[in-house]
């Protein structure tokens, strides 16, 4: 646990936050997409991607040093991480239009069951969440900045 | 003589405990979205009584028993909040509340480097007789 | 009505009544002499300390980086008196040379 600890953790935040908004975006440029990949010869649409986010566990260096005393806090952590980035189970959305060229009998496309408004208020919840680490990235680097100004 | 007890090993305590605070509000910020996260914190009077000398004296008459002893090194104890709300992912975070605390720790890790800083400046122009 | 009582605070501590003995010249100087050396081991344990506090941080383990700088200071402030004491000892002690006999 350097003296740098709290900005890994941050940096790990926007890392994660950056890859949400990846991701969001890959959804919503692919909301029209009926021909995302090729299953058994037939075209199958896209499907929405999500991202699994969880704690990122303390280094190997860090537990050690809290189990030879020689830390003087108990380990608190190192950030976040992507772990997965799943596909949504939702089914397709069906839309009646025959003339589409990959209309079935019926008259029905299968379209990506990607939502705009659920994606927009994705990228504004991660756009805040970024703005906040960057935030907290500023403040940490004040204080370190203060720190050496101990004596001066 | 002791040119540094007091004052200054108090600051000092302080600033450990203000370090291990800012440690936990990044910790907690940067998993604001992670489902089932819970926000943690500082404890800050664990940090403080063996500044304030208060620490008991006790008999252990059992090996279960905490041991109250001066020679622990003072380390402020890192636990999960409790009477938080959870949203419905799980997530214990209030990011207005972080928020908040990162300025208040900022505000009070400024002043506490002020204040070491006046004192060991005075305690050098004491030492060099005002010159 | 509630009746309140004030008990002198010194009977909450044990204050102790100190002695002072006077000392002979003998004594005085080497009480000086241990005290000067306690006092330069004190500032070599300080200039120590801040050197493995200052290792540390160099090689990026386990510190804090306010914890270097107050240790770094102390040693500095440490180091000062100490200097100044040794000058003030060595004005005495040429003080002394120059009186008339």
């Amino acid at each position: 646990m350097s003296i740098f600890h709290s900005m890994n953790t941050t940096a790990s935040a926007l890392t994660a936050q950056r890859l949400r908004m990846d991701i969001v975006s890959s959804n919503m440029a692919n909301a029209d997409t009926t021909r995302a990949k090729l299953v058994d010869g037939e075209w199958v649409p896209y499907r929405r991607k999500t991202v699994v986010m969880e704690p990122k566990e303390s280094q190997f260096s860090s537990l050690l040093q809290v189990a030879m005393n020689t830390s003087r806090d108990q380990e608190v952590g190192s950030g976040v991480k992507v772990t997965n980035i799943l596909e949504d189970e939702t089914p397709y959305e069906l839309v009646y239009d025959p003339e589409h060229p990959d209309a079935n009998e019926e008259g029905y496309v299968q379209m990506p069951n990607v939502d705009p408004l659920r994606e927009m208020v994705d990228l504004m919840s991660a756009t805040r969440s970024y703005e906040a680490n960057v935030t907290v990235l500023n403040a940490s680097k004040n204080m370190l900045m203060k720190a050496l100004e101990i004596g001066k | 003589m002791d040119l540094f007890s007091g004052t200054i090993s108090n600051l000092d305590k302080a600033l450990n405990y203000s370090a291990t605070k800012q440690k936990v509000i990044s910790q907690n910020i940067a998993n604001v979205d992670t489902p089932n996260y819970k926000a943690k914190d500082v404890s800050f009077k664990a940090a403080f009584n063996e500044a304030l000398g208060e620490s008991l004296i006790t008999n252990r008459t059992n090996v279960r028993h905490f041991a109250f002893d001066k020679t622990n090194h003072s380390s402020s104890t890192i636990m999960t909040k409790n009477q938080v709300s959870y949203n419905e992912s799980g997530n214990s975070v209030d990011i207005d509340q972080e928020m908040t605390d990162l300025a208040t720790n900022q505000i009070y890790n400024n002043a506490l480097i002020e204040r070491i800083s006046g004192k060991f400046s005075s305690l050098q122009n004491v030492i060099r007789g005002g010159k | 009505m509630n009746h309140v009582t004030f008990s002198p605070v010194s009977s909450q501590f044990n204050i102790q009544k100190v002695e002072a003995k006077p000392l002979t010249p003998s004594e005085a100087q080497k009480s000086f002499s241990s005290f000067l050396k306690d006092s330069i081991e004190k500032v070599n344990e300080t200039q120590i300390q801040s050197d493995t506090l200052t290792e540390k941080l160099a090689l990026g383990q386990e510190v804090d980086l306010h914890e270097v700088m107050i240790a770094s200071q102390k040693a500095s402030v440490t180091m000062q008196l100490t200097l100044e004491i040794r000058n003030k000892a060595v004005e005495a002690y040429q003080e002394m040379m120059r009186m008339q006999v």
